[in-house]
């Protein structure tokens, strides 16, 4: 199998449904085709030079963004907005077709991860996998998420950050 | 029938010094002719379904957060069956399956706390009679909270104990047959019968705590039980020395005895890892603790260890394997964890001993705790001198040497369940720098899994590498623990109480479990002292009260010496192994009845409301990994105890989650006006894992909020949280609205701020409840 879509823990494959392999090109056609999109960034970027980038990405299509655990500090004392809730409460929201989205205007469609530590991570895309057919995740971690619809491959720094710079464009 | 109130206030040390007995109110007999009061409540000895109303209020306002670890279910022929969309070929979906494992884990862990406390029942009960006595001695008076809760009895002997332990395994097997391929359908059903066995679990171990406590002569909740040495550094590994390894204290007992019988307590070492170091350590005082379960195969790997005694629970199972490849010996002590090896019970000690010794065989099954004990010693004894190479570091030459053939082909990093930097511990040390191998193994970052090693295409031993580096480095650790106390003194309760349930303490935390930690055991220590900073009562057991004594604050004490060991604010409660658990949800029980006289016989779900509503505890197993942590919180969760886990606990793939923005959920039922009122999310989760050490931290704190919070209580409280929000997130909380009933419940500090924010919300004030719960009106205050 290619290296690229083993999990990056590989002892996390859970069934035979695996995740999308995307490219920066694929990410940006299902942002376009997203109308109501979510940013969940957990604390893994806090000192990552992915960071930048990642807030680019949401600014530069006004996507709303969720930071998780300490993340929400991180971001404040930078101008950024965001809303902070524990990984696990913001996937419960999320799994809710009825929940009213994060600004009241119905529950998004397209959920972004990035930086959320690696396994809570795999567990949340798993309920979200199994609980919220009404929505689609794509990870744009270092990582392959195989529990998301959609994720970036393993990359070592240089390249992810190229693969970020790109959706950020 | 609301029972009647049982009277307490007789209930202190001068009635009982002076052996008064006093009689008030009616005594009924019961069948077996023993009397029983008349205030038994509607559950004694409950059955499954018995509680299955009270589950169904939990559930229904924190719903079961399912996180799939497998997709698939594999129990049975009909499958494998991808359950991702689908049904299993038996009908199962997925929330079911998922509730299904989580109540299999539960039992399972359940089982192993049964199990643990059945051996140690019939054994002391062999060695001390049916008819020795449960005395807590002068302090304590509600000996057994639990067992007088769920059974409805006060246990007066070790026979009483057995019959407790008789109805847990007779519930348990009921609830293990639920998980046989079509039998329970319902994720909700299979949700209560976990619940279920979480209480089979606690009380379980209040059993199993008791037992030793009384007939072993441990702690009968001393706040000045004494300190213990702990730690690498403690030990003389000049000295034959005897690792003891699980959480049955009978066969370290067994050693410690031989040991003092023979005189040799000063010529051979007892030291012990996991909740064995715990409660040889109660026993006696001699015995050291090396540490966590994260010590384990480090240790074993060190070589220090002439002989390994395993009991039961959280041993590796490789430890035989591994025991061989140092010459050490291995003795098996239970039938739980045979090993493959001989069973040589029946046969004399002095054949034994000389089979070890002439390494005729590698171990030996031995059932019987005193020859355990005399085995253990002789052996360690005869073998240490030949040994003694083993226990010699070899230079960092070496070690260099070895990180040198690393092809950094990285995947000892993915495999690791942390993710921590082992690739690159090995290239620096490959180039004579050991610091980021020493970080590895400070305060157990590496908790040493040993899964880089299996990984290695180098077949690189990775585990002696972090360990002989670390040993090099940090080879003098030497600390104090309290020894476990047991429980809370009824006199304690009486004192913190009202300030408990008022609010004027802002909470109890327990740490407790296993030491799967995201960042290693400091991260514990440093919640510990945030917190006891703060106010809050501490309580520890377990893995956790090890990582709280290895860290040593700036002044260089450990918080043990730091911090009295008294169930008071500021207090650091250790209260023993894993089965001391038990008394964590024994002291808010405890609450209930002393302090509001709450009757407690056959009366759970009173006890539990009450709880809920009005004990702000709030549970933290930061590195849980087990099934018995699994069925620990699960427990105490049933009695109304939320927990916070790490997130590795996410695994366990089930959370109970409360929705804020579903206001409804938070209703209160006010049983003395009689009227529904608008209540708060408090507590917000009873079961919730945080990503990292800041967001657990503030949600503690948050957890820690009841209904019942007097307006003082409730500043006090909403004081914490903010500061530690503001701390951790930079901010003052945006849901702080949420429990801000009236003004007076505004924190002075954060006044104007959160007025300002009050506006914002259009926030307006409500009603405090009087009487906050979650069960059903009683007919009286219907006005019927």
């Amino acid at each position: 199998m290619n290296e690229r879509v083993i999990p990056w823990q590989p002892t996390v494959i859970a069934g035979p449904k695996q995740a999308l392999l995307v490219t920066p090109e694929t990410a940006e056609m299902m942002l376009k085709k997203a109308k109501r999109p979510l940013m969940i960034m957990g604390p893994l970027i806090k000192e990552s030079s992915a960071l930048p980038f990642a807030v680019l990405i949401a600014e530069k299509r006004n996507i709303p963004i969720v930071s998780t655990g300490d993340m929400f500090k991180t971001l404040n004392e930078s101008d950024i907005k965001s809303k902070p809730y524990g990984v696990v409460e913001i996937v419960n929201l999320l799994k809710d077709p009825d929940w009213g989205g994060i600004n009241g205007e119905g529950q998004h469609d397209l959920v972004l991860f990035i930086g959320v530590i690696y396994y809570i991570g795999s567990q949340g895309l798993s309920t979200l996998k199994h609980f919220a057919p009404h929505l689609k995740t794509l990870t744009l971690c270092k990582f392959f998420h195989s529990n998301a619809d959609a994720s970036f491959p393993n990359m070592k720094d240089e390249e992810w950050i190229k693969y970020l710079e790109k959706l950020a464009e | 029938m609301t029972p009647k109130n049982k009277p307490k206030e007789f209930k202190n040390d001068f009635w009982k010094s002076k052996n008064f007995k006093v009689s008030i109110g009616e005594i009924v007999e019961n069948k077996e002719g023993e009397t029983a009061p008349e205030s038994m409540g509607p559950t004694p000895k409950p059955n499954i379904t018995d509680l299955r109303s009270w589950d169904m209020k939990l559930l229904e306002r924190y719903e079961p957060f399912y996180a799939p670890f497998c997709d698939m279910c594999c129990l049975c022929t009909f499958g494998k069956c991808d359950l991702t969309g689908k049904k299993g070929a038996c009908g199962i979906d997925i929330q079911a399956q998922q509730a299904r494992i989580v109540l299999l884990a539960c039992c399972i862990g359940t089982a192993a706390h049964a199990g643990h406390g059945r051996h140690m029942v019939d054994h002391l009960i062999g060695k001390y009679g049916a008819d020795f006595p449960i005395d807590l001695g002068m302090n304590i008076d509600i000996e057994a909270p639990l067992t007088r809760t769920i059974i409805g009895k006060k246990p007066k002997t070790l026979s009483d104990l057995e019959e407790v332990l008789s109805y847990t395994e007779e519930q348990l097997s009921h609830l293990l047959s639920a998980c046989h391929t079509g039998q329970e359908g319902s994720s909700l059903d299979f949700e209560s019968k976990a619940l279920h066995a979480g209480l089979m679990d606690d009380l379980a171990r209040e059993a199993g705590d008791l037992a030793q406590i009384v007939a072993l002569g441990m702690p009968k909740g001393d706040e000045n039980a004494p300190l213990i040495e702990m730690g690498l550094g403690t030990i003389d590994s000049k000295k034959p020395v005897v690792l003891c390894i699980g959480h049955n204290v009978v066969p370290g007992a067994g050693i410690m005895d031989y040991m003092e019988d023979h005189g040799l307590e000063e010529d051979v070492e007892v030291c012990g890892i996991c909740c064995a170091a715990i409660d040889i350590s109660r026993y006696n005082k001699a015995a050291k603790v090396v540490g966590p379960l994260s010590k384990q195969l480090k240790f074993i790997r060190s070589g220090v260890a002439d002989v390994i005694v395993v009991d039961e629970q959280c041993i590796r199972t490789d430890v035989l394997e591994e025991a061989v490849k140092n010459k050490a010996a291995v003795i098996a002590t239970t039938d739980k964890m045979c090993l493959g090896l001989p069973d040589l019970t029946d046969q004399d000690a002095d054949e034994i001993v000389s089979k070890l010794v002439c390494r005729e065989i590698d171990g030996a099954l031995i059932l019987d705790p005193e020859k355990v004990g005399e085995v253990a010693t002789r052996v360690a004894m005869k073998i240490a001198d030949e040994r003694e190479n083993l226990k010699i570091l070899p230079d960092l030459d070496e070690i260099q040497e070895m990180a040198k053939e690393c092809t950094e082909c990285g995947w000892c990093v993915r495999v690791c369940p942390n993710g921590k930097p082992m690739m690159d511990a090995v290239v620096a040390a490959g180039k004579g720098d050991f610091s980021t191998f020493v970080e590895l193994y400070e305060y157990d970052t590496c908790y040493s899994c040993g899964r880089c090693e299996q990984e290695c295409e180098r077949e690189l031993p990775l585990m002696s590498m972090i360990t002989k580096v670390g040993e090099h480095y940090i080879k003098d650790q030497k600390y104090n623990m309290r020894a476990g106390r047991g429980p809370v003194q009824d006199i304690e309760i009486r004192k913190v109480g009202a300030p408990i349930v008022l609010g004027d303490i802002p909470g109890v935390i327990a740490f407790v479990g296993c030491s799967n930690y995201p960042e290693g055991g400091l991260e514990v220590a440093k919640m510990a002292e945030e917190f006891l900073e703060r106010n809050y009562i501490v309580v520890t057991t377990g893995c956790g009260a090890m990582s709280i004594g290895e860290y040593r604050d700036e002044e260089g004490k450990t918080l043990y010496e730091k911090y009295g060991g008294e169930f008071d604010a500021k207090g650091l409660v250790n209260m023993g192994s894993c089965v001391s658990n038990a008394h964590v949800s024994g002291a808010c029980i405890k609450i209930a009845n002393i302090f509001a006289q709450k009757p407690l016989e056959g009366n759970f779900e009173e006890i539990a409301d009450y709880i809920l509503n009005r004990v702000g505890a709030c549970g933290v197993a930061w590195g849980a990994y087990s099934q018995k942590a699994a069925a620990i919180a699960t427990g105490v969760n049933r009695w109304g105890i939320p927990a916070v886990i790490g997130p590795h606990g996410s695994k366990y793939r089930r959370l109970y989650l409360g929705r804020t923005d579903k206001k409804e959920k938070w209703n209160l039922n006010d049983l003395r006006s009689g009227e529904v009122v608008e209540g708060e999310p408090a507590p917000e989760h009873l079961l919730y894992a945080a990503e990292n050490r800041g967001e657990a931290t503030v949600m503690i704190a948050k957890l820690c909020i009841r209904p019942n919070d007097t307006s003082k209580g409730r500043q006090i409280k909403l004081n914490q949280y903010i500061d530690l929000h503001r701390k951790y997130f930079g901010t003052i909380p945006d849901d702080i609205s949420k429990f801000i009933r009236n003004e007076k419940d505004i924190p002075i500090t954060y006044k104007k701020d959160v007025m300002n924010m009050l506006e914002e919300t259009g926030w307006e004030p409500r009603a405090l409840p009087q009487e906050p719960s979650t069960m059903a009106f009683r007919e009286k205050a219907k006005g019927k």
